[in-house]
């Protein structure tokens, strides 16, 4: 079944086109990230479908109902907002209870469901607090609370833990996560934190700063095969080294400026794929393998100096820089207490991959 | 010692502000207390309060009242639309239009009121247009009335409810409005149950003013009314200006404002009740 599908939306900030023509289809009953830099139309897209904005043109479908003309308080589809937008007047279970006071609807039955959704959110017992006694964790779930209270088939998240700190923040994405295996709504979360939407989509669209979807995939597919250079970029840490495709028989090589020939693993169907190409090689980090040592088993391997050593607890960030021409980053996990081999400042070092875990993009 | 200098500091700073309330309140408040209460003939009596306990006083004070509540109340309902448009909806030409709101002010008051009669006597503006467009046949009686009365009284202390309620919209978060909408309320269900609570201290305010100053305005009831109607304001104006009967004057004064007080504390405890059964209503 369709979730969401917007055709052909373009939306107007005065003169600035903020989104031209776009299309996306997000599938139902799944848990998707919209992931973009600030600034680049993700939270104009959620307000479209929450029905605050209307579009200059294109339509809007929700589950297969053309919306694109419905006001926001007919549409099935509820919000969190980024700063939660709690009603201060009331107390928890009149903010949670609104949308079913508005239908009228008999007195137990709101009693019951709301402390089932209170439940669910674990905040029964703060049911008679007013907003401004709740800390911040708190207030998050009152506004999913509130949100999922009315069945909504699709719940628009809209940077709902930005101002919740890193822990909390943590415990809260994997209830978020436990949340929707539950309900089954469609969940639409916007953000600019990779790591946010990388934890919890089943399926995300990366926007660039013009309002444009780059990639939509699975976290693991956008990580591992980037389609351009800015998802691979914006999504985790990455070295994008260009150079020209040279193909050496059955072997393609990478030919980089200053730092010489590579092997790489290309699709020879792509039709881009051909000798003297300008292409990008992206080598994530933590792929290489980072030694004082000469070591074999690998297609690659660059040597460079140690300008930077960055340590992150689980894992340690090198910055080695290659005959002063450029900086390749390394990630190496710190899985021993007492490494044999101790890397410091101004060590040569010897940099390993395969050519398999470098990809090769078209530029 | 710091902090010592600090509060003595604050003191000095206040003093002038303390002057200022003493000899322009509190002073004058007590010449009026005590000339209510005293004059040459009688001495100390409460002779002068018992003149004007009277039900041609009560009609007075009771027609200021019903007059400054019909004028706040008209106030409010249409200060609400212009603060919510201004706080909301305007973006770029914000300054001009509050300017424009106190424009009213700049003009000498008196000028002010008078232009109003262009306007509502027998060959003024409006009964010309009426008759031309065969609204009406005859002209009608606008000017010299308690309409007047209203409509001019409307007119001054419509700002003086826009400025405070405007202040509170600028603060009000708009999302709240759009959560509301999310949530499947109707406009008139959010009005009714988020914005009008949310708003409700600016509507006290522009209700206090509005009231208080409607209620012992003597200007407008004496060029607008053809000083057929007596209030409060043109009262208290006569006793002490025509009569010369300070006595007489401040007992009326005394009285009215205690009536004054009593009708505020009752509006404090309406708003008060207003908020107390949207909030409770639905928990």
């Amino acid at each position: 079944m369709n979730g969401i599908r917007l055709e052909n939306v373009t939306k107007m900030y005065g003169d600035e086109p903020i989104l031209q023509n776009l299309n996306l289809e997000i599938p139902s009953g799944k848990f998707f990230a919209l992931l973009g830099p600030s600034g680049c139309g993700k939270t104009t897209i959620l307000r479209l479908i929450a029905g605050f904005e209307s579009v200059d043109s294109g339509s809007i479908f929700i589950e297969d109902q053309n919306v694109t003309y419905l006001p926001g308080n007919k549409r099935h589809v509820n919000t969190v907002f980024q700063n939660y937008a709690l009603f201060p007047h009331l107390n928890v279970f009149a903010n949670v209870a609104y949308s079913l006071t508005i239908q009228g609807l008999p007195k137990e039955e709101i009693q019951e469901r709301v402390m089932k959704v209170l439940q669910t959110v674990h905040l029964e017992k703060q049911v008679n607090k007013s907003i401004d006694q709740l800390s911040g964790g708190q207030q998050q779930r009152v506004a999913l609370a509130r949100a999922i209270i009315n069945r909504p088939r699709v719940l628009l998240l809209d940077e709902p833990l930005a101002a919740l700190d890193q822990k909390l923040k943590e415990r809260m994405l994997v209830e978020l996560i436990d949340l929707q295996d539950t309900l089954q709504t469609t969940f639409i979360y916007v953000t600019h934190d990779q790591n946010e939407a990388l934890t919890v989509a089943d399926q995300m669209a990366i926007m660039n700063p013009d309002g444009q979807i780059e990639q939509i995939g699975s976290p693991k597919q956008v990580y591992e095969f980037p389609n351009s250079s800015f998802v691979a970029s914006f999504v985790g840490t990455t070295n994008l080294i260009s150079g020209k495709l040279n193909q050496d028989g059955e072997q393609w090589m990478l030919d980089v400026e200053h730092l010489g020939l590579f092997v790489v693993s290309v699709d020879v169907q792509k039709d881009w794929v051909v000798e003297g190409a300008s292409v990008i090689m992206n080598l994530r980090p933590e792929k290489i393998y980072i030694t004082k040592q000469e070591v074999s088993g690998f297609s690659n391997m660059l040597r460079g100096e140690v300008k930077a050593i960055i340590y992150h607890g689980r894992s340690t960030q090198y910055i080695i820089s290659i005959n002063d021409h450029r900086t390749i980053q390394v990630f190496e996990q710190n899985d021993e207490h007492f490494p044999k081999e101790v890397i410091n400042y101004d060590d040569i070092v010897n940099l390993y991959w395969k050519k398999e875990d470098a990809l090769i993009m078209e530029r | 010692m710091k902090k010592i200098i600090k509060h003595e500091l604050n003191f000095f700073l206040s003093i002038p502000a303390m002057l200022w309330q003493v000899a322009f309140l509190w002073l004058p408040l007590a010449f009026l207390m005590i000339s209510s209460m005293y004059s040459i003939a009688y001495g100390f009596s409460f002779t002068h309060y018992l003149t004007i306990l009277d039900l041609t006083h009560f009609r007075v004070i009771l027609r200021s009242l019903f007059l400054a509540s019909i004028n706040s109340m008209l106030c409010l309902f249409f200060a609400y639309p212009i603060a919510y448009f201004l706080a909301f909806k305007v973006k770029k030409s914000k300054a001009i239009l509050l300017f424009l709101l106190t424009l009213p002010f700049w003009v000498n008051f008196l000028l002010h009121v008078y232009s109003w009669f262009f306007v509502l006597e027998r060959n003024g503006i409006l009964n010309t247009v009426l008759l031309k467009l065969h609204i009406i046949n005859e002209p009608l009686y606008l000017a010299n009335s308690l309409f007047a009365v209203g409509l001019v009284m409307f007119h001054t202390y419509l700002p003086f409810m826009v400025l405070p309620l405007y202040t509170i919209f600028e603060k009000l978060n708009y999302t709240l409005i759009e959560s509301s909408t999310d949530l499947g309320a109707t406009s008139s269900q959010t009005f009714f149950r988020i914005t009008f609570p949310l708003t409700l201290v600016g509507a006290r305010i522009g209700v206090f003013l509005v009231f208080i100053l409607s209620f012992g305005e003597f200007v407008i009831p004496t060029l607008m009314g053809g000083g057929k109607m007596l209030f409060v304001g043109t009262l208290i104006s006569s006793y002490f200006l025509l009569d010369q009967n300070v006595a007489l004057g401040s007992a009326f004064t005394c009285l009215s404002g205690f009536m004054l007080g009593w009708a505020l504390l009752m509006i404090f405890v309406l708003f008060r009740y207003i908020f107390y059964r949207i909030t409770r209503a639905s928990s």
